[in-house]
């Protein structure tokens, strides 16, 4: 493929792969990101940041932020991907270059946990108001265990209707 | 709650006016015509639309859609409850005039449904809202709804469609409940 030839001539390029017709795959050091971005959206006409997402590889300890470019005069899509560390996670924010990453890496940051330094809006809450442990799609984040602790057991041990249950905690309750 | 009272109740109404010589006439009219407040709260509210509209025309029972908590008797709570919704979910409850009535939609505000071990889906409504009636399914078909509307006339009329007293003389409790999720009570601005 003629871009990834190109790309590994300008960068380091750790991992490459032609996964479609119409979908490439890049992967890069920390330091050279943002560079490779800017090249795709100069030079290469891959103007539209479709999305960024990440994954928690935590066996190695790392997270991956993967951005998703698409270029709409050769119709064709490739993914930016590169490796951060998992402890105290940190990373330069792009939405100088791309106005909407500002809300994707807002979603990052609260699910993940992912620090984007210098995006003015990432600390405030996007979908979780109050949140009050380990952001939530870690893998080391219990989800299961926290639903039992927060909003009680699924239903009831002894079978009962819960609705007779309801009654009888508010009788409970009174004679408290 | 501090400055946000207007959002919500916050202390019990000193008296209800219900009963009476005219209770049973009440009960019966009112029966006839539920107003449901036009308020989705998962994937079950899609099927609120064929209900209401001319394939299955729930406007024949009286029953329609309004847009203001204000005029409503009804509030369905059309499957799953995320914490975030709950806290408008309360303040819808709290805006409308009683007598009121909850109906709940699917498996989701029974035990949690698929959700069940979701960080964001409350398991049990029951906690936090009285519910009158239940309809199971995941999700329920229209078909199913009416029947559960039509079981609801049936409570009204016979005067056991009492969720909403309950919530008053049980106040304090259900606020405990509901304070042991909802940590902040502060809607934000929207101005957007």
């Amino acid at each position: 493929m003629e871009i990834l030839d190109k790309l590994k001539e300008k960068f380091e390029i750790l991992q490459s792969q032609e996964k479609r017709e119409d979908l490439a795959l890049v992967g890069t050091t920390e330091k050279d990101l943002i560079p490779l971005l800017v090249y795709l959206k100069e030079y290469e006409g891959y103007k539209t940041l479709v999305m960024i997402s990440c994954v928690d590889w935590i066996e190695e300890g790392k997270f991956e932020l993967v951005y998703n470019l698409w270029n709409p005069s050769k119709k064709h899509n490739i993914l930016v991907k590169t490796k951060i560390p998992r402890e105290a996670p940190k990373f330069q924010t792009i939405y100088k270059i791309w106005p909407q990453a500002e809300a994707y890496e807002r979603e990052i940051h609260e699910m993940f946990g992912v620090d984007f330094e210098g995006n003015p809006t990432q600390h405030e809450e996007l979908i979780l108001e109050d949140w009050d442990d380990i952001p939530p799609m870690r893998r080391d984040f219990d989800t299961l265990k926290y639903s039992m602790e927060k909003f009680g057991e699924r239903e009831p041990k002894s079978g009962i209707i819960i609705r007779k249950q309801i009654s009888e905690q508010y009788d409970e309750w009174r004679r408290k | 709650m501090g400055k946000d009272k207007n959002y919500f109740l916050n202390e019990k109404p000193e008296k209800m006016t219900y009963g009476g010589v005219f209770r049973k006439i009440n009960d019966w009219a009112r029966a006839r015509s539920l107003w449901v407040v036009a308020y989705g709260t998962g994937c079950g509210s899609i099927e609120l639309r064929p209900t209401f509209t001319s394939r299955f025309d729930a406007e024949r029972l009286g029953m329609r859609m309004v847009g203001t908590p204000r005029q409503a008797d009804v509030l369905i709570i059309s499957g799953y409850l995320t914490v975030k919704t709950l806290k408008r979910v309360i303040r819808v409850y709290e805006q409308m005039q009683s007598p009121k009535y909850v109906v709940a939609l699917g498996a989701c505000p029974i035990n949690g449904g698929m959700y069940y071990d979701s960080y964001n889906a409350i398991n049990r409504l029951d906690l936090y809202l009285p519910v009158d009636v239940w309809i199971t399914g995941c999700m329920p078909r229209p078909e199913a709804i009416l029947a559960g509307f039509k079981r609801l006339q049936e409570l009204i009329d016979s005067g056991k469609a009492d969720g909403w007293k309950k919530y008053i003389e049980n106040l304090d409790w259900y606020r405990e409940n509901q304070r042991k999720i909802i940590k902040n009570w502060r809607m934000p601005n929207y101005n957007w």
